[in-house]
């Protein structure tokens, strides 16, 4: 199933985009095979949280600079990545600590009944881990469009000053952010479905306070926080980079 | 800083702050009984019976609102170390619970106080939201509540008539709503937007369509049954088809809405272009798109099998066994609606030109 559905993606990917869709769906594969990677080597007894961030820089570097080359823009995103993930990281470590919202609700008690639970890591660790990976591919691509379009614009006009650059790249920004957070609501949502079937005729404070619909609910709000967090950390950063490098460009021509 | 940015930072903060205060402070509003835990104590034991090492916690708290308000009690809860099911207490949780007729005993602990910090998040979000993208930020807040309204009228719709609507035919419905009401209510009542309309119905129903066939074709063996919630509905084959058909809903409408303001935006600057001219930087423009869009959903969609496939390959399943057992049907999700995606685009192209520049006989008739 899943080998023809590859089939399907890379032929319409490949008819669609051509050589940008042929990247797409190398970075698509390479990031299934860093969420397994994780996996393992979390089984292997690496602690989830370095590893999840392990992972996250992996993610990063091997889309920025294998897929869109070691340049400034992809330099800049790398930072701004970083910077949102050390954030993030505080957020979720907080809430997920403070509200219990690590493990399973009495629905996947069927599921997981059959195994020990002795699995040797807290498993407030693991929820730490998942969420941090859950939003960097986002934040990733959120941020390396940003930092391409300012590229762009400064490329098309050199006498942009970096005030001018820094509001040309918040306007991509916000533009992304609106189909980001679209698309985000509805793959997240789609699986509320059913949480709503099994527990209707449940009062509203009892599912507010849920766990299972806490955990969803919260991956649904770091997603956005992060994605938005990124645009005018890569719209500043990008702006004080890109016009320092033209003008070192420029000093140096001039010698 | 600007007068205007200053207000606005001002009035999100005043907005902030209370709603934060009020979340700390609505054990009133609860009907169940919130016990606020003054002491725990963390006695280990190893259990034979159920292969586990489990704290025995023995708690003490004061119970916060209702008739036995101010009333001291003492509660024990057993629960598995590793934290993977049940509550692990610690000092300074609220919890939800359940006592006795007279107040003075806990039959049972039935959840933790979570709001307050569900309200935190929703706080920082629309904090970042507003502050970021200003105006547009505002609008994007309005499609995400009409958006949950929605959803919200769906899943009430289905639990009234839950024994007489087909699941998949409900929800084809909803999804034409979810398209034609939250486009029109975030953009300007145009032709633009009707074509964005057409668009994201036309590309829905096309690569749901594919998909649909995809599953039936090949897809026999998908472990539907691992499906979270499954025994909540019995049309178990349409659960499956709908969380696809959702999925990528989202993505389907903002490629319409994208591919079709640009070409308007085109057409308006120079009202002769040309067809293909047209298509040709419509495909520009969605390239750039695509990538995100499907990086975004397989994020979103496939990491949180994480925590359960952790729990099986240390139960000595095999990685491959488990994915498949556990994230197949997330997976395949995450395919159908990349594909959904990369259709979207030729189709709401194709549409977008149609609409917005008709061919000349049509103009002189």
């Amino acid at each position: 199933m899943i080998t023809i559905l590859s089939i399907v993606l890379l032929v319409l990917l490949l008819l669609v985009g051509r050589s940008r869709g042929f990247k797409t769906f190398i970075t698509f594969y390479l990031s299934i095979f860093l969420i397994m990677l994780y996996l393992l080597l979390m089984k292997a007894g690496l602690n989830p949280i370095i590893l999840a961030i392990v992972i996250c820089m992996l993610a990063a570097l091997s889309i920025l600079f294998i897929i869109n080359g070691i340049n400034i823009k992809t330099k800049t995103s790398f930072i701004s990545i970083m910077i949102v993930l050390i954030f993030i990281f505080t957020l979720i470590f907080i809430i997920v600590k403070r509200g219990n919202i690590q493990g399973f609700s009495v629905e996947s008690i069927e599921t997981i009944g059959g195994y020990s639970y002795d699995i040797g890591v807290d498993m407030i660790d693991v929820m730490i881990g998942m969420y941090l990976i859950c939003i960097i591919g986002t934040v990733i691509d959120t941020s390396i469009s940003i930092s391409s379009a300012m590229n762009e614009v400064l490329e098309n006009n050199q006498h942009l000053d970096s005030k001018e650059l820094f509001k040309s790249g918040m306007n991509v920004g916000r533009d992304i952010m609106a189909t980001t957070i679209n698309t985000l609501y509805f793959a997240i949502v789609s699986n509320f479905i059913g949480f709503f079937l099994w527990h209707r005729g449940s009062s509203f404070e009892f599912i507010i306070n849920y766990k299972a619909f806490a955990q969803e609910v919260i991956q649904l709000l770091i997603s956005f926080i992060g994605s938005i967090m990124i645009i005018p950390l890569t719209a500043y950063i990008s702006s004080k980079t890109l016009k320092s490098k033209k003008i070192l460009y420029f000093l140096k021509n001039k010698n | 800083m600007s007068k205007n940015l200053k207000i606005k930072i001002i009035v999100l903060l005043l907005f902030s702050l209370i709603s934060i205060i009020f979340v700390y402070n609505d054990h009133f509003l609860y009907k169940t009984s919130i016990l606020k835990v003054t002491e725990v104590k963390n006695e280990t034991k190893k259990s034979t019976m159920f292969r586990e090492t489990y704290y025995n916690q023995i708690i003490k708290g004061i119970i916060k609102n209702g008739k036995y308000k101010g009333q001291e009690v003492t509660v024990e809860n057993i629960v598995a170390k590793t934290g993977v099911y049940g509550e692990i207490v610690r000092k300074g949780n609220e919890l939800l619970v359940e006592t006795s007729k007279d107040g003075t005993e806990i039959i049972e602990i039935s959840g933790v106080k979570r709001d307050k910090y569900l309200v935190i998040l929703f706080v920082l979000f629309i904090d970042s939201l507003i502050l970021v993208a200003g105006k547009k930020g505002f609008k994007t807040l309005i499609s995400f509540i009409v958006n949950i309204g929605i959803s919200a009228l769906a899943i009430f719709i289905f639990q009234k008539k839950f024994n007489t609507l087909n699941l998949l035919s409900l929800y084809m419905g909803v999804s034409i709503l979810f398209i034609v009401l939250s486009l029109f209510i975030t953009n300007k009542r145009d032709r633009k937007t009707a074509s964005a309309i057409i668009s994201a119905i036309v590309s829905l129903f096309i690569s749901f369509g594919l998909s649909f066939l995809l599953i039936k074709l090949y897809g026999k063996d998908i472990s539907i049954w691992t499906m979270e919630y499954i025994e909540a509905v019995y049309e178990y084959e349409n659960f499956f088809y709908v969380t696809i058909l959702l999925c990528g809903l989202g993505a389907i409408m903002d490629i319409a809405i994208t591919i079709s303001s640009s070409l308007n935006e085109l057409i308006e600057k120079d009202p002769n272009i040309t067809k293909a001219a047209l298509i040709k930087s419509g495909r520009e423009i969605s390239k750039d798109i695509v990538g995100t869009m499907i990086n975004v959903m397989l994020y979103a969609c496939y990491t949180p099998i994480v925590p359960l496939v952790f729990i099986a390959i240390k139960n000595d399943m095999s990685l491959t066994n488990a994915l498949s057992l556990y994230g197949e049907v997330d997976l395949v999700a995450v395919f159908t609606s990349s594909i959904s995606i990369v259709l979207a685009i030729p189709i709401s192209l194709y549409v977008a030109v149609l609409i917005l520049k008709p061919s000349k006989k049509e103009v002189l008739g």
